[in-house]
């Protein structure tokens, strides 16, 4: 991960170098052209020199003639050694194109030096004419040496004319050249800082891109940022966020789904219980009316009437309390022999019921007032239109983790139309004489209850009969439903 | 937009750094070395000529065959001297040409005492050997090695020659002179006279002028006032025949009149081809730098010791107008 703070020291450092070199070369530079001009100095004043030395040797040398003392004598011979001196500095200056005249010069001086001493010996010799004679001589090689200095300048400056020339033609490309770097640093820099920004503010940006989708509310869209800095770090945090943020969104709405299916099952069983109400005037008033009977009866003889009755007032019973809480299917199994004797009751020997039933799984849990309004539709549908009667049968077994009720008629059939709507929980107008719960209700509270939709199955054939198997779970996947039962 | 921006951002700081590799490259390039500074002497024979006469196309001449031999046989070769016959800073030169110890001296000669002042003592003290090239200076003044050039004598006498073949045996000639009477001068006239000496004839009228301009006009002209028979002229010395040339014409044809001249003279070549005058002795000045140079050389080697005192004589060639059209 390279971080942000690296690539600004990253950049600094580019910078700096960059300038460092500049500066460097430039510095190089402006030494090695110094050092040019001293040397080309150096040589002119060491020319020079030679000329004035000369020029003072013959003065010392007038002096001398003029004063022959001791003291001249030693400040010639002073001058002459300076003479000497700059006459072996100017081998320094030997090249290819003044090496004649170079070489002429110092024999010039040479020439000079013996000339002098010539003119020396022949004073302290007394020869007056010679040694005149010797410094005419010597003064006339002095004016030679300062126009050979003249000369060899002359030949110094054509030699090095075009060495000047590049100097100054140099310095001027380097004037040339220092604009041009200049503008090229600045324009590369501008195009350095600005990916460098850019490679800071566009993860950035990516950033506030998704951080807007997501306060528009659009969790789905995953967040990419192409960055290996502090951002990608915040991106990865960030998305994590969102990822766990949609998981939450989706996990409430699945709760909400389930709340209002909840509040569909309470206000079905609010629809239940209004139509048991409806009708039952007084349920209390009409138990004890049918107990009476029921004594009545018994008190009659009529014993069949009263066990009827009691039937009667055990199914009402039920109807009006077990619809708000699970039931056993054992309560189920009960009511539904009750409901059978009133049937029986009413249709003698037109409805025969055959159970076979699993005693090991009555203790399965499930919404009340199931099995009934199941076997009051085959009675209404199966038994009733046939003039000879007809049998119900009611199978409970066992299926490992479910517990299957088979519920069988041998009537006409039922509609496949119909059966759709049921499965489907489309409300049914119920048909005049049922106890007022519809088949839909049922299998919608069933799947409620189970939370699962695979809990029943209706098959119907023409002439055969309607066949409704049940498949109730044995451990339910979750019991909101009595809690929001308990709560209603 | 990004793209954009970089993009050119990008192209811009492409072109600049173009520019400045150019520039850097010119920068590189122009920087130039300076010349090799040498640390020892050169081996070679370090040899001055000196002439009185720099810049005409004879001692142009003069100078590049010596050049060149010098270059063939390794020596180093100075050409010094003065415009204009400028006597002074002729001395001036071969003197400073002494004190320099140069190894050799090839030199115009000059028959004056100051200059054989300085061959004969100074040069001598030095130990530095003197060739006089062109116009010879005689040995017992100059103490010279030898002299190399053409043979005055013989190109008198070859000018003498042609004015008998042209003019015949009658006439009066007027040998025109430089005052200074130079060593070679007084070698032509007495190669002229030579021939003419045999042609009874023949009047030999001898003129001086100095070389200045006003000089050579008015001998001319008294000379043409005194002798208004006078056939031909013989200039012997060739810095004198242009104006002398002029001043004839000045006064009359200069087709009646035989004229010959000598070649040392830039302007001379021009008058003959314009039939000025008809005749000329051509010299040899490359074979005289390149001889000069050869003898110096095997003086100073010791391959010749001593010179041929006489002088080694280069060609001379009598050239009529017709030669040079």
């Amino acid at each position: 991960m390279i971080g942000i703070q690296r690539k600004i020291w990253t950049l600094a450092a580019i910078v700096m170098f960059i300038m460092a070199s500049i500066w460097i070369t430039l510095t190089y530079y402006n030494q090695k052209t110094q050092d040019q001009y001293d040397d080309i100095l150096q040589r002119y004043l060491l020319m020079n020199e030679v000329t004035s030395e000369s020029s003072q040797t013959v003065n010392a040398l007038n002096i001398y003639l003029l004063t022959p003392t001791e003291g001249n004598l030693s400040s010639l011979r002073r001058v002459e050694q300076r003479l000497q001196a700059a006459k072996s500095s100017i081998v320094t200056l030997r090249n290819e194109k003044n090496d004649f005249v170079l070489t002429s010069y110092m024999n010039l001086i040479d020439s000079l030096m013996e000339t002098t001493n010539r003119s020396i010996m022949f004073k302290s010799e007394r020869e007056s004419e010679e040694s005149s004679k010797a410094f005419a001589e010597a003064t006339r090689i002095s004016r030679y040496i300062s126009e050979m200095t003249l000369q060899l300048i002359d030949i110094e400056l054509n030699t090095y004319e075009q060495f000047y020339r590049s100097i100054i033609e140099q310095a001027e490309e380097l004037k040339k050249l220092g604009i041009w770097i200049l503008l090229a640093i600045t324009f590369g820099l501008l195009l350095f800082t600005y990916w460098f920004s850019l490679s800071i503010t566009r993860p950035v940006q990516q950033l506030t891109k998704a951080a807007q989708e997501l306060a528009k509310g659009r969790f789905e869209r995953q967040i990419v940022v192409n960055s290996s800095d502090e951002i990608s770090f915040l991106a990865t945090t960030f998305e994590r966020m969102r990822v766990n943020i949609n998981n939450l969104i989706v996990e409430i709405r699945e709760k909400a789904r389930l709340e209002s299916e909840l509040q569909q099952s309470r206000l079905l069983l609010k629809e239940s219980q209004l139509r048991s109400l409806q009708s039952q005037i007084n349920p209390h008033f009409l138990f004890n009316i049918l107990d009476t009977l029921s004594k009545k009866a018994f008190l009659e003889g009529a014993e069949e009437t009263s066990d009827l009755l009691v039937s009667v007032a055990g199914l009402l019973r039920y109807n009006l309390k077990r619809l708000d809480r699970p039931v056993t299917l054992y309560d189920e199994v009960r009511v539904v022999r009750q409901y059978m004797e009133i049937q029986s009751a009413r249709f003698t020997e037109r409805l025969k019921l055959v159970t076979q039933i699993d005693e090991h799984c009555l203790a399965v849990q499930m919404p009340g007032l199931t099995l009934q309004p199941i076997i009051e539709n085959a009675v209404i549908h199966g038994i009733e239109p046939l003039e000879e009667g007809g049998m119900i049968t009611v199978k409970i077994t066992d299926a490992d983790d479910h517990v299957h009720i088979e519920i069988a008629d041998n009537g006409p059939g039922m509609n496949p139309d119909k059966i759709q709507d049921i499965l489907e929980e489309r409300v049914v107008e119920p048909e005049g004489h049922s106890t007022g719960i519809g088949f839909g209700n049922v299998v919608r509270r069933l799947r409620l209850f189970y939370g699962v939709s695979d809990v029943i199955e209706i098959c119907s054939e023409d002439g055969q009969g309607v066949h409704v198997l049940l498949k109730l779970p044995k451990t339910r996947r979750s019991d909101t439903y009595d809690k929001a039962i308990d709560r209603g | 937009m990004h793209k954009t921006i970089s993009l050119a951002l990008g192209s811009i700081c492409a072109v600049f750094l173009f520019f400045t590799m150019i520039s850097a490259i010119r920068f590189v390039q122009s920087s130039w070395q300076p010349p090799q500074l040498q640390t020892t002497q050169d081996e070679e024979y370090r040899l001055v000529l000196v002439t009185k006469d720099l810049g005409t196309p004879f001692w142009n001449e003069v100078g590049e065959g010596a050049k060149a031999e010098a270059q063939k046989s390794g020596a180093n070769l100075e050409i010094w001297g003065t415009y204009g016959e400028d006597r002074e800073d002729f001395l001036k030169q071969l003197e400073i040409a002494i004190d320099s110890k140069v190894d050799g001296i090839i030199v115009q000669g000059m028959d004056q005492d100051a200059f054989d002042n300085l061959t004969k003592v100074k040069a001598a003290f030095y130990g530095i050997p003197i060739i006089t090239v062109a116009s010879d200076v005689p040995m017992s003044e100059s103490m010279r090695k030898t002299y190399v050039g053409s043979d005055a004598w013989e190109a008198g006498k070859t000018i003498g020659q042609r004015l008998i073949s042209d003019m015949g045996d009658q006439g009066q000639v007027v040998l025109m002179g430089d005052e200074r009477k130079e060593y070679d001068q007084k070698q032509r006239i007495s190669g002229i006279q030579s021939v003419l000496s045999q042609h009874p004839g023949i009047q030999i009228e001898y003129v001086t002028s100095s070389d200045e301009e006003e000089q050579i006009s008015a001998a001319t002209q008294n000379v043409m006032n005194v002798f208004p028979e006078v056939k031909a002229f013989i200039s012997v010395d060739a810095n004198l025949t242009p104006v002398m040339v002029q001043e004839i014409e000045r006064r009359s044809q200069v087709e009646p009149y035989y004229i010959y001249s000598f070649d040392d003279n830039p302007n001379i070549l021009a008058l003959l081809r314009r039939g000025k005058i008809d005749g000329m002795i051509q010299q040899s000045p490359v074979e005289m730098g390149e001889t000069g140079v050869k003898m110096m050389l095997s003086w100073l080697t010791g391959e010749t010791v001593p010179l041929n005192a006489q002088g080694y004589m280069t060609q001379i060639r009598m050239l009529s107008p017709e030669d040079v059209q």
